[in-house]
């Protein structure tokens, strides 16, 4: 029986190997390129619905990414661009809701009702786990062995 | 044939009813929401900068020589950001012409202009056609704009003489409507 | 005369709506059954006032019939002849008479596929209700959405045309009718859900009935939605696919109900479990289809996609009220007989695993829903106005997505009730490993990006585990093995882990540049040689354009074009795309040379695995064929399939329920 789960702990093994591999590699110094596409993926287009200064092509979004690039190339933290940019056009222009406050409510919500949903599974499986002891009637195990013979 | 469970008696009696009671609630409420929000196109809009200083502007004039803000210090300035062809500013332009015109014996006001996606030719021959002749900085950066959180065209901001932002508006103005707001503004004793 | 015909038209198929309901509500609740089956006949005239005024509307389109005002606002003489067919959905009123003829059709198809059950009263309750949503849409029509209005003074001589983007690309000829096939589709799964609910048939009988309906449903709306992306992608040149717009976002929303559905519905046909939730689901996708339309059409939230706002958004809002408002009283007061009579026994089973993908389905949408919406709840709470776009929607649904690529993986190895260790060793161990390898080679390969091997490892987990179910089922049944609701569903599973996997790595491995070139310059993204070679203005028929040639790698010329309308202030770009198994490559003109010999400004955006969006898209439509396909005949005796009666159920009034 044990062997059976030698695979199994080999597979596991490769994985959490692999991704560690793969995670220790990422955390290299954050590049000026880097840190600019990081906070344009992250405000809004102020002329075009929906989309992030990273990925529209409008005058305006061109505009926010140089600003964005000369202000991290002059030392400001990630912070205080986006501080800057919301002083100028509001809280709207971050497409990242901050987690504080009512909007960190949109963050919340999901995680508690998650854990609610989840909780409600484990008291679903529990009580019908308590409700076993189906008694099965000689009936019940003849018409079983037809079936089974019959396939 | 399968296996009855027992019933599990009267506990779960009227979940149901009460989760239902619940859902409907919540939905009560969301509907409430959803048919008590107005359309997300507004006229008058909140912007960060109402009530602190306008960001400095400086840059070169339509008709030559450097146009800066901070030179109408004493007065109301109407920062209008505008290009030819957005059709709004079009129909907004004359009600431009009006407001400078009837502030400019008293001096009390003036209109800048700060053009947004535009090349200084078409908003030249634009101007020549519709008139008005207050000053027009070039902003191709857009750097300007940025300052001032600019969405959309025409926009326009209401300075006030000691250098606040009073008020700002992201679709066309009228000159009775900037008026009544300067009127409040004084009124109000600041 | 087009107006006069098309208005009369939508005032018969109101007023037969309007009489079916009456005489079949009659013949309901005074039991008579000739009333029955003569009100059926009004779906029929439903119908056919439908397609007469489709037909006018049609006819007025292509003949530029500009004194009907919705003709002299979307369509011009220039239009192409497509774009004036595809004109009938470029705005509100035209949709809405769109959506009126798939109701009428989907109600049409249902009264005869029930032709012989036409005095059974859960038939009867479920066409009341589908006409009554009859009545809504065609009401709209006739009130504040009148597709035939007239216009007020002179008839002008030529229209405004379509919005550009609406008559940039022949995707919109298919993409809005698969979705509203997709939307509308789920009106008889309700109906007949709130039927069952009316005669307290509430026992298996009425999913049976629907099933197929539903999948067909689903099938169109997952077509409609892709076919959505691919639109996004080759008409609005930001080289994305999916915005997390709330326009996007709603039309996800009853697909993601619906997917929960068609999965939970099998715990339900061989277990007797999860009543309350699958009507629960049911009546939420329909309600979310009435919501999306609500959202999108009002204004309250703006939107790439919202191409016309009117006043029927209270009208929408309230007939979403009402309709949930109705189920949820209904489901409150059937609550007793809903109790189900089955138990899980064990949570890692079938039915353990359905149960979880339903949480994660649940949790997913209420995501979507709640990030669509909270800016305009945040602002209802003081706050100031707040957006919430992609890096909310990636990061909280990215869990969600894993945890249900794991269950894809695990769910079609588990069997009903019970799984024993020794049956999961054998049936998972090779998916499990090919999972494994894929992960080891990706990082191998040197990928990185921690959710996106996962993504890559689980779905290589998930495509094994659907292909080994594949080759089993083949084997033992030749082609049949293909067909049927399991084996077709692996064939679906396999086009979503098709796409997930393009998903993530399109997202994960882009790149974007913006180059200024001269003719004969060249720039290099990602590994690719883009050449400018110069611009050539063309003339057609609706649009002038500027088309840029660019050569991509020494292979071929494309021709990303600036495309001025007539009544358009700006340019409407027109993307050109290399496309390739591998890698797209995408172009962009930001802004046209002002001399022939000037400088172009070409945006290059570079991103992998784009057409396997596509190609997984198409898995997933054929997929669905195949599932609704009947498959394998069960044999009654076969202890899985055979139906539960349940003993604390009370007795069913009418035994019409045995479903075969």
């Amino acid at each position: 029986m044990t062997k059976r789960w030698l695979p199994w702990s080999a597979m596991a093994l490769l994985v959490v190997g692999s991704l560690a591999i793969a995670g220790a590699d990422g955390g290299g110094e954050r590049t000026v390129a880097g840190r600019v596409d990081a906070i344009a993926a992250e405000v809004r287009c102020p002329t075009c619905e929906g989309l992030s200064v990273a990925e529209s092509e409008s005058a305006a979004s061109r505009t926010i990414r140089d600003d964005i690039r000369r202000r991290v190339e002059a030392g400001e933290s990630d912070g205080e661009i986006r501080a800057y940019l919301v002083s100028r056009f509001g809280k709207d222009i971050l497409l990242r809701p901050e987690a504080t406050g009512v909007s960190g409510l949109v963050w919340a919500l999901p995680v508690v009702v998650g854990v609610f949903a989840l909780a409600g599974l484990v008291v679903a499986f529990r009580r019908s786990r308590a409700r076993t002891a189906v008694e099965l009637s000689d009936d019940d195990r003849v018409l079983v062995e037809q079936a089974r013979r019959g396939r | 044939m399968t296996a009855t469970v027992p019933p599990t008696g009267r506990r779960r009696g009227h979940t149901a009813r009460w989760v239902a009671v619940a859902v409907g609630l919540i939905i009560a409420l969301f509907v409430g929401v959803l048919a008590t929000r107005s359309p997300a196109i507004d006229t008058e809009a909140d912007t960060p900068l109402l009530g602190r200083q306008a960001p400095p502007i400086e840059g070169p004039g339509l008709d030559g020589g450097t146009v800066r803000l901070a030179d109408h210090r004493g007065k109301f300035v109407l920062i209008n950001f505008f290009n030819s062809w957005c059709v709004p500013c079009r129909e907004e332009h004359p009600e431009l012409v009006k407001f400078a015109a009837r502030h400019a014996a008293t001096g009390d006001a003036v209109v800048l202009g700060v053009i947004r996606d535009d090349t200084p030719d078409e908003v030249r021959r634009y101007r020549t056609e519709h008139g008005g002749d207050w000053p027009v900085v070039d902003d191709p950066r857009g750097v300007v704009a940025l300052d001032y959180g600019v969405r959309g065209q025409p926009e326009t901001f209401i300075v006030a003489p000691d250098g606040t932002i009073v008020a700002r508006y992201i679709s066309r103005i009228t000159a009775d409507g900037v008026d009544e707001t300067l009127r409040r503004y004084r009124g109000s004793g600041a | 005369m087009n107006a006069a015909v098309g208005l009369g038209a939508v005032f018969l198929a109101f007023l037969s709506a309007v009489a079916g309901v009456a005489v079949l509500t009659t013949g309901l609740v005074r039991n008579r059954p000739t009333l029955l089956r003569t009100g059926r006949v009004y779906v029929w005239l439903v119908l056919g006032g439908a397609v007469v005024a489709t037909l006018a509307m049609q006819r007025a389109l292509l003949t530029h019939d500009f004194s009907m005002r919705y003709v002299a606002e979307h369509n011009a003489r220039a239009t192409p002849t497509l774009y004036s067919i595809t004109g009938m959905w470029s705005a509100l009123e035209g949709s809405i008479l769109l959506w009126g003829l798939v109701l009428a059709g989907y109600l049409a198809v249902a009264v005869r596929h029930f032709r012989h059950r036409a005095a059974d009263p859960l038939v009867g309750w479920a066409t009341v209700t589908g006409l009554l949503v009859a009545v809504f849409f065609f009401g709209l029509m006739l009130g504040p959405a009148n597709p035939f209005r007239e216009v007020a003074g002179a008839i002008p001589v030529d229209g405004r045309g379509p919005n550009p983007l609406l008559q940039n690309h022949p995707l919109v000829a298919f993409h809005p009718p698969m979705l509203y096939l997709g939307y509308v589709g789920f009106t008889i799964p309700f109906a007949f859900a709130i039927a069952a609910l009316i005669t307290g048939r509430v026992g298996e009988g009425w999913l049976v009935e629907t099933r197929r309906w539903t999948l067909f449903a689903w099938g169109f709306l997952t077509a409609g939605i892709g076919l959505g992306a691919w639109w996004s992608y080759e008409v609005l040149g930001w080289g994305g696919f999916w915005a997390w717009d709330p326009v996007e976002n709603v039309s996800f929303l009853p697909w993601l109900t619906g997917t929960a559905f068609i999965h939970s519905v099998m715990v339900q046909e061989r277990r007797a479990m999860l009543r309350v939730w699958n009507l629960s689901l049911l009546v939420a996708t329909f309600s979310l289809t009435i919501l999306g339309t609500f959202i999108t059409r009002s204004g309250v939230l703006t939107s790439v996609h919202a191409f016309s706002e009117s006043a029927i958004g209270p009208l929408l809002l309230g007939f979403f009220a009402v309709a949930v408002a109705v189920s949820i009283g209904l489901i409150g007061w059937r609550g007793d007989r809903l109790r189900s009579p089955g138990a899980i026994d064990s949570p890692v089973s079938r039915e353990g695993a359905f149960l979880a993908n339903n949480v994660a389905f649940a949790a997913f949408a209420f995501v979507v829903l709640l990030g669509t919406v909270f800016p305009l709840l945040a602002e209802a709470l003081g706050e100031d106005k707040i957006s919430v776009g992609r890096p909310y929607f990636d990061r909280m649904t990215m869990p969600i997505a894993l945890a249900l690529l794991f269950l894809m993986a695990v769910a079609p190895a588990l069997p009903w009730r019970k799984a024993s260790g020794d049956l999961l060793h054998r049936r998972l161990l090779w998916p499990a490993w090919a999972g494994t390898a894929a992960l080891v080679a990706c990082v191998a390969f040197g990928l990185r990006g921690l959710a996106t091997l996962a993504a890559f490892g689980l779905g290589a987990f998930a495509a094994a585990a659907a292909v080994r179910q594949l080759v089993l089922a083949t084997r033992r049944q030749g082609w049949r093995g293909l067909i049927g609701r399991t084996n077709g569903g692996m064939v679906v599973h396999l086009g979503v882990v098709v796409i997930a996997v393009a998903f993530a790595a399109a997202q994960s491995y882009g790149h974007r540049g913006e180059f200024r070139l001269s003719p004969g310059q060249s720039a290099v993204l990602a590994g690719h040689r883009i050449t400018y070679l110069g611009v050539e203005d063309k003339q057609y028929a609706n649009r002038n354009a500027v088309e840029a040639m660019v050569r991509v790698d020494d292979d071929g010329v494309f021709r990303p074009a600036l495309n001025r309308f007539p009544f358009a202030r700006e340019a409407i770009g027109t993307p050109s795309v290399r496309v390739g198994g591998f890698e797209d490559v995408y172009l962009t003109m930001i802004s046209a040379p002002r001399t022939a010999d000037g400088e172009a400004v070409i945006a290059v955006v570079v991103q992998p695995l784009v057409v396997w969006l596509w190609i997984g898209g198409g898995l997933m439509a054929v997929g669905t064929l195949m599932a609704a396909l009947p498959g394998r005949r069960r044999r009654p005796t076969e202890p899985a399939s055979a139906t539960v009666p349940a003993a604390d159920d009370p007795p069913e009034p009418v035994a019409v329920e045995a479903a075969v």
